[in-house]
């Protein structure tokens, strides 16, 4: 018994190792009704573009972010930011970024933006004038081709005609311009920031809707002599949804485009600060466009 | 050696096994951290195929819709969207959401996929 006592310990582990290695190598456990948390990366984004999709679609952000939760994310905005930029940096087209900026915009606002609509048709604010044709109008008008029933009779009873001394304009209607989703955006503001304390010279742009709330997916270009850049808003939801931000160097002149409607603002640099001490450094520009 | 003390000895060895098996298959089985969505639980794929029939209904792109089906498996997007329609039925889905299927569904059955050209 002495000697087999070893032995049948040995044949115990020796099971136990033949056990393990089937059970976690020959023949695992195989998954059938997975969770979404455990999706390759790869599959996440995919999930994540689906859900920014139907939310385009549905506007339901409760539902949204529970979708998002089943991925596991621990700040499923900041997730959505880190893809929008990644898809940017791999050459995604806008189109395609744009649910993915939305959802993660109205995540850190936390309700749902205006689905969009398209410009409402034109507001007259004149009062209604019944039309008068004038003269001229009635010349103007295309010639049409005379059919058998509008042949032109010879004798007819002729309408007097006002004396030309008496005829006014008809007031023409004044067309009311609103502001619609490809309106430009215009530099309202220009300030200057100085602080020693903050490490880069930075261009903060804010841009704002004609309703003055913060616009997210706004294509921002700057171009410099030696260089462009080009990046969109909304990428940093913390800092607000129609915010982006670009380092300028000193002693460079760079031309902002907002994309959106064809602002061009020229001539801008890094404006130069100086400190308590007397030393001069270069300070930030926070720049703000309103549709 | 005696043949009792080897069937002690393959009783022990089973015994092992038995519960190495045990531990690996139920106390600490493997975990998965790379699934792809085709083995993911009905209740998932049926709201990710749901969420696909969603999206379709505000951008009428059937070629994304079946690039989106794609990623549950080498099922026909017709089909996955019939048996989500078929899920939807048995589960008491919104009338829009069961609606969104259907025309999802439609969507897939006339959706003709882009052949490769030939070189």
């Amino acid at each position: 018994m002495k000697r087999t006592a070893p032995l049948i310990v040995l044949a115990l582990l020796a099971g136990l190792g033949l056990g393990l290695a089937y059970a976690w190598f020959i023949a695992p456990v195989e998954y059938v009704d997975a969770h979404p948390a455990i999706l390759r990366a790869d599959f996440k984004e995919q999930y994540r573009l689906v859900i920014a999709a139907s939310y385009a679609a549905t506007l339901d952000l409760p539902r949204a972010r529970a979708r998002l939760e089943l991925l596991g994310d621990t700040d499923p905005a900041a997730e959505l930011t880190a893809q929008t930029q990644r898809m940017v940096a791999s050459g995604e087209t806008m189109e395609n970024v744009q649910p993915l900026v939305r959802l993660a915009a109205d995540l850190a606002r936390g309700f749902a933006s205006d689905p969009f609509t398209p410009t409402p048709p034109p507001i007259f604010n004149t009062p209604d004038v019944e039309f008068t044709p004038t003269m001229d109008e009635i010349e103007a008008e295309p010639f049409e081709e005379p059919t058998e029933t509008l042949v032109p009779t010879l004798a007819f009873d002729q309408t007097p005609l006002a004396p030309l001394e008496a005829e006014t304009n008809t007031p023409r209607p004044t067309f009311t311009s609103t502001s619609g989703p490809g309106a430009p955006f215009t530099l309202t503001d220009q300030e200057t920031i100085c602080d020693p304390s903050a490490g880069n010279s930075l261009m903060q742009f804010i841009l704002l809707d004609s309703r003055g709330r913060q616009a997210a997916g706004i294509e921002i270009i700057i171009t410099w002599e030696r260089g462009e850049d080009r990046f969109f808003t909304g990428f940093k939801p913390e800092l607000g949804n129609g915010y982006a931000d670009f380092i300028m160097q000193a002693d460079t002149i760079y031309n902002i485009r907002i994309v959106t409607g064809g602002s061009f603002v020229p001539n801008i640099s890094a404006p130069v600060c100086i400190a308590e001490n007397g030393t001069t450094y270069t300070g930030g520009l926070r720049l703000t466009f309103q549709q | 050696m005696s043949s009792s003390n080897l069937i002690k000895i393959a009783i022990a060895l089973i015994i092992g096994a038995a519960f190495g098996l045990v531990y690996g298959w139920l106390i600490d089985p493997v975990e998965y951290t790379d699934i792809p969505p085709g083995i993911l639980r009905e209740d998932y794929r049926m709201d990710y195929v749901l969420m696909v029939a969603e999206a379709y209904q505000h951008d009428f792109d059937p070629t994304a819709a079946a690039r989106r089906l794609a990623i549950l498996g080498s099922d026909p997007p017709a089909a996955l969207a019939a048996s989500a329609l078929e899920y939807a039925n048995r589960n008491n889905f919104t009338p829009n959401e069961t609606q969104a299927l259907q025309t999802l569904l439609t969507a897939m059955q006339t959706h003709q996929p882009q052949g490769v050209d030939a070189p």
